[in-house]
């Protein structure tokens, strides 16, 4: 499917890009176990410490090491937002597949409510339910789950439908293919590369909605490393410990930056209609 | 008039799923709504009471009609931190955040329209990778970080602008009769005024918008990019038009329909966003309303935000694309 | 129709191109090579080529429309002025505007769709005048415009939108923009390949009426010979991006012109052949970017010998009213 997947990368940027996404990714594994100190241990002397050969990134208010902090909230907030997107990628394409092989009004209702539903602002529709929810991580993962559904159901049920219309389906009509095999032999290996293109772009997109609202405060609450938390927390400190906030911003910025760089490459090298020179 | 009929029953729909959403979120996903409009303090018998004074003892169907209705009639329920309609809360919090939007509007078509159009009609220079670039660094930038940076730096360390809040202290009395600073000290001739508020929007107003200019600029790119490579931009260049006139004249009035379109829904987008902005910079608005609301659990008073939010959202989507079809001078030629 | 001989047309060519070569930009690739022509005041000429002969890239480059493209070498003069060969796009561009016409390919794509067709006119009056006469009677002058290329009710017209004609109706319109300009040369692609046959005849006799009453010299691009054959005065012959013949119409069929031309009109149905005397070219056609060592045609020639493929192809720097670039002396005249 992703054949010569290692002639992608034009450019230095994109080089870079994937460097770092890998590198990222691998800190969110293994990176709970690099940490030098207790992510979470209260050290009320060694507080609002700049940034030194013992504590790399300083310490925050409460005299926690801010390095072990984003190691650990690397991992915190990556598989948030991993949460999010494969609960989101299997519910839409389940709608959305199911959508376009039910067709007719069924079909109609359910697209023109993802339409409808798309459209209203992401954020404040996940910060209303995270809030309905009671406020914490796993309401903002649901939070958010609620609001990306549509994207997926759509996207799906426009390859689904694309795939249903081309002549090797009809072949397989033919031949009393059964629905499950048609799905799982021609439907998901020609939506996959749709899907990584979205799926890369979207990364980046759902890590800044969970930060957000955990630094609004209905995702992860304040003493979580979570790197949006980290911000809210940081900020009472902003005038004497500039660190605190700066550096989960810079992990943020630098994680979804990545991602979006690999999504726009990925897009160019695999989405045929997308070709710009 | 047939598209407008159409589109307005598409609105009338879409107001329906925001309804049925709203709904969703204030009775079903946060448990028992009884429970949450008695407050946090309520004792079990406050809660049965307010669940029968709610009609909450009634199957979904006709909670949702009472629901509908109420919301018809402009009742938005109470809030019970501020202790006052939610619906005059609302109104009250509206007009600084619609003022905040207009601004970083007005940046964002500022950067996008013209970054677009240049980076289409350069398309693949090094002028147009530096850009995709920029855009893409844009795009992963987080609001509330940025905000909070750009206050740090642009007004704490440099002091070029003030730092927070909506007027300055000399300012503190003034009063409009429409709640939109900019209008009404324009309106009283104030303009010293009228130069603090902008003043105090500037940042803000910059901080909300860089991410929604990053895909502005991108959408704008796509629209026109395609339109550079037709034979009437050949015919304009002929006609011995220059590269502007031909951007401006022929190109954008061509290609600007779906742009314009996002920037419409973007409207939308950012007054949700306002909750990452207003409460960094102390402005009120709507946006620090729903961060208050939400720290205080009072979930009627998020939801009813949520709803506006959403209104406004269908309301600019509408306008835009009315306007779009009257302005657009090919339809009334009865194509 | 007029077949104008090359004798009588005016001592001073209007427009003069020597040696000139057009590059791509992206590549830096060759893909014109050594062409040299003049077209003098009124005349008539035509180019003609298969697609990909270079054609369009040559004379889109050489009036600055081509954005990927640019000249590489050789000189350029019109009306007794010469363009610098660095930053040539745009003082090409300065000179469409006023003093030279031009009419695309097709007639359905080259005109705005969302700006009223009067507007379209006006503009060019506009961009290649200012508004020496105002707003009124800039109009008025737009309407006779219309009116002179055949659009009926012009007043009407002036206020619609392109969508609302026909191909043959928007190709006037183009070629009313052209003329608001007041130009002194007409340059037209293909001006009729996208219409139908009947229209094709009408527009072509149109342009060609027209032009002469202005006083216009026209070049009028085509990959049809016959179609040029009956229209134009003098045919430059383009194949793989070189030159290989000018030749005056009325010799084609008569004296002996460059193997190329001969087999292209040997391609030709006419009342005069029968079935047996239509050949068609053996191999397939080269593209653009050939170069200059050796004849792009050599492949397909029938007279071809050795050194077809290695001799330097000869170029018309005298300028000569008729060339033949064959080394073998075929069509010199």
């Amino acid at each position: 499917m992703i054949k010569r997947w290692w002639s992608f990368p034009k450019t230095n940027v994109e080089r870079t890009a994937i460097v770092l996404g890998c590198l990222i990714l691998l800190l969110a594994l293994v990176g709970a176990f690099l940490v030098p100190f207790d992510p979470m241990k209260i050290d009320f002397r060694a507080k609002l410490q700049a940034p030194s050969l013992v504590h790399w990134l300083g310490t925050d208010g409460s005299g926690r090491d801010v390095l072990s902090r984003l190691l650990y909230g690397a991992q915190l907030t990556l598989a948030s937002t991993f949460a999010v997107i494969i609960v989101v990628v299997t519910i839409g394409c389940t709608i959305g597949i199911a959508s376009a092989f039910i067709g007719g009004a069924v079909d109609n209702m359910l697209m023109r409510l993802a339409d409808i539903w798309l459209g209203f602002p992401p954020l404040i529709l996940a910060l209303g339910f995270a809030s309905a929810l009671g406020a914490s991580l796993e309401a903002a993962i649901w939070a958010l789950i609620f609001s990306w559904w549509p994207n997926y159901a759509r996207l799906s049920r426009m390859v689904t439908s694309d795939i249903l219309s081309q002549k090797f389906i009809a072949s397989a009509d033919a031949l009393g293919v059964p629905t499950h095999r048609k799905v799982l032999h021609y439907v998901i290996p020609n939506a996959m590369d749709v899907m990584l293109i979205q799926i890369a772009l979207d990364i980046s997109a759902v890590m800044l909605a969970i930060s957000g609202l955990s630094f609004i405060g209905v995702g992860a609450q304040i003493p979580a490393p979570e790197w949006g938390a980290m911000i809210a927390d940081g900020r009472s400190y902003v005038s004497n410990g500039w660190w605190i906030v700066l550096a989960p911003g810079l992990a943020i910025f630098i994680t979804a930056v990545s991602f979006n760089v690999i999504g726009d490459m990925l897009r160019r090298e695999l989405d045929p209609t997308s070709r710009r020179r | 008039m047939r598209y407008v009929a159409q589109r307005i029953l598409f609105s009338i729909l879409s107001l329906c799923v925001l309804l049925f959403i709203t709904f969703l979120l204030s009775h079903v996903v946060s448990g028992d709504p009884a429970i949450v409009a008695a407050g946090p303090n309520a004792g079990a018998d406050k809660i049965a009471a307010v669940r029968q004074e709610m009609g909450l003892d009634r199957p979904l169907l006709v909670q949702f009609w009472i629901y509908c209705s109420n919301i018809m009639h402009g009742d938005l329920g109470t809030s019970w931190f501020t202790r006052q309609p939610i619906a005059s809360d609302i109104i009250r919090e509206l007009p600084p955040s619609l003022e905040l939007v207009f601004v970083a509007m007005l940046i964002n078509l500022a950067i996008s329209l013209p970054l677009g159009l240049l980076t289409a009609r350069y398309a693949g220079s090094r002028f147009d990778d530096i850009v995709r670039l920029l855009v893409m660094a844009g795009a992963g930038l987080p609001i509330f970080w940025l905000a909070i940076i750009l206050q740090q730096i642009v007004a704490g360390q440099w002091r070029l602008l003030p730092t927070a809040g909506r007027l300055g202290f000399q300012n503190r009395d003034f009063t409009g009769a429409t709640g939109f600073t900019l209008f009404d000290s324009l309106m009283q001739g104030r303009f010293d005024v009228f130069a603090d508020a902008l003043a105090h929007l500037v940042l803000p107003a910059f901080a909300l918008t860089l991410l929604f200019t990053a895909v502005g600029v991108r959408i704008t790119r796509t629209s026109m990019i395609g339109e550079f490579r037709k034979d009437y931009v050949v015919l304009a260049r002929a006609k011995g038009a220059s590269e502007g006139r031909i951007m401006v004249r022929h190109v954008f009035a061509n290609g600007a329909t779906p742009a314009l379109t996002v920037f419409g829904m973007q409207f939308g987008w950012m007054l949700g966003a306002t909750v990452l902005v207003e409460e960094i910079f102390g402005r009120p608005g709507i946006g620090r309303y729903a961060v208050k609301a939400v720290t205080q659990s009072d979930i009627h008073a998020v939801v009813a935000v949520v709803f506006v939010v959403g209104l406004v959202f269908l309301f600019s989507n509408l306008i835009v694309d009315i306007a779009l079809y009257l302005l657009s001078p090919r339809k009334h030629a009865g194509a | 129709m007029a077949s104008l001989a090359p004798t009588n047309a005016d001592d001073r060519p209007l427009l003069e191109i020597r040696d000139v070569s057009v590059a791509l930009r992206n590549g830096n690739r060759t893909m014109v090579a050594g062409v040299s022509l003049s077209v003098r005041p009124r005349e008539v000429f035509g180019i003609v080529g298969e697609s990909g002969s270079g054609k369009t890239l040559l004379t889109r480059t050489l009036l600055g429309l081509q954005d990927d493209a640019y000249v590489a070498g050789g000189s350029v003069r019109f009306n007794g002025q010469s363009l610098p060969i660095d930053g040539y796009g745009t003082q090409a561009r300065k000179l469409l505007g006023h003093s030279i016409g031009f009419v695309p390919q097709d007639p359905f794509a080259s005109l705005n769709p969302s700006m009223r067709i009067g507007k379209q006119i006006t503009e060019a009056i506009y961009l290649a005048k200012g508004w020496p006469m105002g707003a009124e009677r800039t109009r008025d002058a737009a309407i006779s415009l219309m009116a002179e290329v055949g659009i009926p009710e012009p007043a009407l017209a002036f206020n619609q939108f392109p969508d609302q004609f026909s191909g043959g109706m928007r190709q006037r319109m183009v070629f009313a923009i052209a003329l608001a300009q007041d130009p002194k040369l007409l340059v037209a692609d293909e001006p009729t390949t996208a219409l139908d046959a009947i229209t094709q005849r009408r527009v072509i006799e149109l342009i060609l009426d027209r032009s002469r009453k202005h006083d216009l010299a026209v070049i009028l691009i085509s990959h049809n010979l016959e179609l040029l054959r009956q229209s134009v005065g003098r045919i430059a012959v383009l194949y793989g991006g070189q030159l290989l013949n000018i030749v005056a119409s009325s010799d084609i069929g008569h004296r002996m012109v460059h193997p190329y031309t001969e087999a292209l009109f040997d391609c030709i149905p006419t009342r005069e052949k029968t079935l047996a005397d239509i050949r068609s070219i053996p191999g397939e056609p080269v593209g653009a970017g050939f170069g200059l060592r050796g004849c792009a045609f050599a492949s397909r020639c029938p007279y071809v010998v050795t050194a077809c493929t290695t001799a330097d192809l000869p170029r018309n720097s005298a300028m000569a009213p008729s060339f033949s670039a064959c080394i073998l002396g075929r069509g010199a005249s």
